[in-house]
């Protein structure tokens, strides 16, 4: 009994952390996603579901939520394979290995905001150099920002730049960390590159692998500041994810009450695709032969 | 098939070596009959793995030349050298099954596909893996996973020679003796040369024909069982093989004896070897060998028995003589003095040394 009260009087202060700082905000967003609280009425009334049902017909926000499951799967996908490949690259004896691990850092050590400003630069369709370099090239001009296939390429285009040294760096630290005996094993065998790329190296770093691509994806669903600066959501609604059509209800209509219900169903609907997710990830990578 | 012949291999992992001490490996002359079953015995970190390496093609040596059957194989790979390799910890293509991870050094290889079935299914029916063809490797117990791995070497036609890192580590015993049992079968079956690199001396005694001994980089002997024990050439043999280990004791020649401290010990032949002046001589007999008498006679020497060991079948009494505790083996029936008895040093088993390397007299 005594030992039990011990444990509960350590525990309290972590306990009490936990619940301010994630609890009662959460409690207190589920709570606020029941009443009307907005611009001209604040206060916490209760509408009961009229929020949820209202959500349940708003085809923007289920367009943005698709629209996030395309850019967040599409830009993970790539990170990871180049990410891979620059880790593959880098892994093995080559010259100014040191170099260029350190060049592929680059971009993890800058501020993603400031960086997503320059990208706008860039991709300025008359003053960018980007435009500059194709035309030069004579590929002619691309409407990087102003029509929704290449705004949604260009935000694509910034995150991959943006997270794939995160990738390369975590699957450079699996690819050392791998035993050496499964390779030496295939070298006796008589696998060339390719064989021993798919018979050992996949297979052993399936776990690190799900890992990179699950915290990767979890980061990728929560998109923001790079739309927010590059195309604020546009042209139109092109580029306007969840967490960016959350923010426009709740920070720029202040329709709270309504936005609140928004982050929950949001929330609810991130934690189920992402389990999801994890699980096909591990059938996906770590499959067992049954021939 | 092939003898495999090292001339002058040697191994130094950080770059350029000045001194034999830089060496993993230090500069040698060996040869791998064809068909032999050889154990490489040592403790760990005297270059054992490192010379298994060489074999293999894992290491490019930094000095000599490695020949299989007298052609020059030094800077082929691996792949190109027709050698199998088991390591310490089981390695499996964990994602495939048992019968696609024998299958895969054939696929490599690219053999037709009836032939890879005829092989694969011979050599699990050998390693009485034919129930689990069809399983995930992955999920198979140690010595399952360890018996895929050496399958993978038995499946190949073209395998000059197998070598085994030890791989009956992560075995349980039991196990550990139908796996001995089973590679000596191999060895018969396929006549081919296995290398089993051990630290256990009793894996290495049963298991081959003769037994490579290395300490600190270099081979100290190469001998049947029978030789290490009766004859060790360097007095780490005599510590390493047998248990317990081989007495030895500092001396000076001294006339017809060789004397320990101030005890004399008749022994003539060995008086006559000749001895540097500022060498370390030691003699060294097995306590198997050496004699705890119950009566003093011409060539005995009197000693206190400080203490007796019963193990079972035999017992370790340990004497004090000129300073040294000395152990001696004695059978289970044999009868032990108390408090003294009288020591004998038999001429044919008193070894003598000089500076670790056995000196045997002119004429021995």
């Amino acid at each position: 009994m005594l030992v039990s009260r011990q444990k509960l009087i350590f525990l309290l202060p972590g306990l009490l952390v936990l619940v301010a700082i994630i609890i009662f905000p959460l409690l207190f967003t589920i709570r606020v996603s029941f009443s009307s609280w907005d611009v001209m009425y604040p206060g916490l009334d209760w509408i009961g579901g009229k929020n949820y049902s209202r959500l349940f017909s708003d085809s923007r926000f289920w367009e943005s939520l698709q629209r996030l499951a395309g850019i967040a799967v599409g830009t993970v996908v790539i990170e990871y394979l180049l990410g891979f490949g620059l880790a593959l690259l880098v892994w093995k004896e080559v010259r100014y290995k040191r170099f260029f691990r350190v060049l592929f850092l680059v971009p993890m050590m800058t501020t993603p905001v400031i960086m997503s400003v320059i990208w706008r630069t860039i991709f300025h369709e008359s003053l960018g150099p980007l435009n500059n370099i194709l035309g030069f090239l004579g590929l002619g001009q691309v409407p990087w920002l102003s029509t929704a296939g290449m705004a949604v390429v260009s935000v694509m285009m910034v995150e991959i730049w943006q997270w794939t040294p995160f990738m390369f760096l975590l699957l450079l630290a699996g690819l050392l960390s791998l035993p050496k005996e499964p390779f030496q094993a295939a070298a006796i065998d008589g696998a060339g590159p390719f064989r021993t790329f798919f018979m050992v190296t996949f297979p052993l770093m399936a776990p690190i692998s799900i890992g990179t691509l699950i915290i990767r994806l979890i980061e990728a669903s929560k998109i923001m500041e790079t739309v927010y600066v590059l195309t604020s959501g546009g042209p139109g609604t092109a580029t306007e994810t969840s967490s960016y059509y959350i923010y426009i209800r709740g920070l720029r209509d202040f329709q709270i009450g309504y936005a609140a219900s928004l982050s929950v169903t949001y929330l609810v609907l991130m934690i189920l695709a992402l389990t999801i997710l994890a699980k096909f990830l591990v059938r996906a990578f770590i499959s067992k032969d049954k021939a | 098939m092939a003898k495999i012949d090292l001339n002058g291999v040697g191994h130094c992992y950080s770059g350029k070596p000045e001194k034999l001490e830089d060496f993993a490996l230090r500069p040698m002359n060996h040869s791998w009959d064809h068909g032999r079953a050889y154990a490489l015995l040592g403790p760990s970190g005297c270059g054992k793995t490192t010379l298994l390496n060489i074999i293999s093609g894992l290491i490019r040596p930094s000095e000599g030349r490695v020949l299989f059957g007298g052609v020059d194989v030094t800077d082929q790979p691996t792949a190109k050298r027709n050698i199998a390799q088991v390591f310490q910890f089981p390695v499996i293509y964990k994602n495939v099954t048992v019968y696609n991870n024998l299958a895969f050094p054939l696929r490599c290889r690219k053999l037709p596909a009836d032939e890879i079935d005829r092989k694969v299914r011979e050599v699990a029916r050998l390693l009485n893996l034919t129930e689990q063809l069809k399983s995930s490797a992955a999920r198979l117990s140690a010595d399952a996973k360890q018996l895929i791995s050496l399958g993978r070497g038995l499946v190949r036609n073209d395998v000059a020679a197998l070598l085994l890192d030890e791989p009956l580590t992560v075995i349980d015993p039991h196990l550990k003796w139908l796996l001995r049992r089973k590679l000596k079968e191999i060895n018969d079956t396929y006549n081919q040369t296995m290398v089993l690199v051990t630290h256990d001396q009793n894996e290495a005694l049963t298991f081959a024909e003769k037994v490579v001994v290395m300490q600190a980089g270099q081979i100290v002997q190469v001998g049947t069982a029978q030789e290490l024990f009766e004859n060790p050439r360097h007095t780490f043999v005599g510590y390493f093989i047998g248990s317990p280990a081989m007495n030895f004791m500092p001396c000076r020649l001294d006339g017809n004896a060789v004397k320990v401290g101030e005890e004399r010990i008749s022994l003539p032949e060995l008086a006559t070897v000749d001895v540097p002046p500022e060498g370390k001589v030691e003699i060294g007999i097995r306590p198997e060998f050496l004699k705890l008498e119950h009566d003093a006679s011409p060539d005995t020497l009197e000693v206190p028995i400080l203490n007796v060991r019963d193990l079972g079948n035999f017992r370790i009494a340990t004497v004090r003589f000129a300073g040294h505790d000395l152990k001696i083996k004695i059978p289970e029936a044999r009868p032990i003095p108390s408090e003294k008895g009288f020591l004998r040093f038999p001429r044919q088993w008193t070894k003598l040394y000089v500076d670790d390397v056995l000196r045997e007299p002119a004429g021995a």
